[in-house]
């Protein structure tokens, strides 16, 4: 057999990462920006094309995979995460991201999602999330929130919206994110914690669909104004948001929620909530901080070390061990 | 990959374009604006916005230049986010060639 060559992993710059293939969302789409970070980070990773694949379902988020010089597969509506659970398993060794939007994830896509979550499998699943179906011309979604007017609800959406980490969270999963497209110094390094974690990492980005659903997430994912509509958490860091820094979370014992409290009016900063992302509780009522009212968090919400299927059920042995030559034994 | 911007702006500077910029990229000197390369996400919006067609992707053939002429003054000039009025000659100007030669290194003044 011959050697493999020696990898040049310091070779690949972001450029790299990418492919040859015209990018066809809409000008000024949220998904160039997630692209744009992720080819940084892939870089920073340090891995090479042919170790990392990228799966898609069906929508715009979906169209990732042609954009990148990786391994890539373009899957079927809402299976892209059961799908990358098979390449997983097939080959371990692999990075695998899965990415997909709220249609193809929380949607019809539901079910695989929760079961790559509880199941635990080494995969970062990337949820893009516009609030509304851009793809087939702008119907609500199952995260667009009340009232959202679209050609499918005229006279407004009467449903309650999914909560996409509420929904990660309820589902098991060990890595739970958030992050918004365009904030270029935030996004990047909630996407490296995602691939470092050993098991599911689910991240939602917040992503701006400009033609059907633009301003969804209103100051969050606008550079001059989201220091107001946000808060960065820092495991081990007090809860501190504002352009000054002049605002900050307590957490009530009592109700189990939090509070918005103004620096200025604290006795001491002793009292500001400390962000744990170990803490599965804590995890739970930032999950319900939307605005208005609240900031919203972004980072990692949640992160417990736990078993990675792979491992934990025995298959990580390497692909010869799953491959050709034993199943044709076996059968 | 990025878009930068060119000679058609230098003494035009509409700043359409960065009304609509989702990452806030362009920087704006004396009598030009730029784009940040390592900001811009390539995503394009900003191309149909400009009046003077100066706006054009790094894929075109010798935009080199511009690349790195955008990469410069965007470290040195100052952020622009919002649309202001354009010079009061802006028109007298438009689609003139040779605008090279105008080109003020100065940043705008604030």
């Amino acid at each position: 057999m011959n050697e493999m060559p020696v990898k040049d992993v310091k070779a690949f710059t972001a450029n790299d990462f990418g492919s040859d293939q015209e990018v066809r969302w809409c000008p000024g789409c949220g998904d160039y920006a997630i692209l744009k970070a992720m080819k940084t980070v892939l870089a920073d990773i340090g891995r090479t094309p042919d170790d990392i694949v990228f799966v898609a379902g069906i929508g715009c988020a979906a169209r990732f995979p042609y954009y990148l010089s990786t391994y890539g597969f373009h899957t079927i509506h809402g299976r892209a995460a059961a799908v990358a659970t098979g390449v997983k398993l097939a080959n371990p060794e692999l990075d695998v991201w899965v990415v997909g939007g709220d249609g193809d994830f929380m949607s019809i896509g539901g079910n695989h999602t929760l079961h790559a979550l509880r199941r635990n499998v080494d995969l970062n699943l990337l949820l893009f999330n516009n609030a509304i179906y851009g793809l087939t011309k702008g119907q609500y979604s199952p995260t667009s929130p009340v009232g959202t007017r679209s050609p499918s609800t005229p006279g407004g959406s009467i449903e309650q919206p999914v909560n996409p980490v509420r929904f990660a969270l309820g589902a098991g999963a060990k890595f739970v994110a958030r992050a918004a497209d365009t904030l270029q110094t935030h996004l990047p390094g909630v996407l490296k914690r995602a691939h470092a974690n050993k098991g599911a990492s689910f991240v939602e980005i917040l992503q701006n669909c400009l033609v059907y659903n633009d301003g969804a997430f209103g100051a969050i994912n606008d550079r001059s104004q989201s220091h107001e509509a946000t808060v960065r958490l820092e495991h081990g860091q007090p809860m501190v948001f504002g352009k000054e820094e002049d605002k900050g979370l307590v957490f009530d014992k009592e109700t189990g929620a939090f509070e918005v409290v103004n620096l200025s009016d604290l006795a001491s900063k002793d009292v500001l909530a400390i962000h744990d992302e170990t803490n599965l509780v804590r995890a739970q009522a930032l999950a319900e901080l939307e605005q208005p009212g609240f900031p919203v968090p972004l980072g990692v919400i949640y992160a417990e070390i736990a078993a990675e299927f792979v491992e934990a059920r025995g298959f990580s042995g390497t692909k010869s061990k799953w491959g050709r030559d034993e199943l044709k034994a076996l059968l | 990959m990025t878009y930068a911007v060119t000679e058609a702006c230098i003494r035009c500077k509409f700043t359409d374009c960065v009304e609509v910029c989702p990452v806030d990229c362009f920087y704006e000197g004396e009598n030009m604006l730029v784009i940040h390369p390592d900001e811009c996400i390539d995503c394009g919006v900003c191309e149909p916005e400009c009046p003077e067609e100066a706006i054009v992707p790094d894929t075109e053939p010798g935009t080199e230049k511009w690349v790195a002429l955008n990469q410069k003054y965007s470290e040195i000039w100052p952020n622009i986010t919002e649309r202001k009025d354009p010079p009061t000659d802006a028109e007298e100007w438009s689609g003139k060639p040779g605008k090279m030669d105008y080109i003020s290194p100065a940043p705008a003044s604030a």
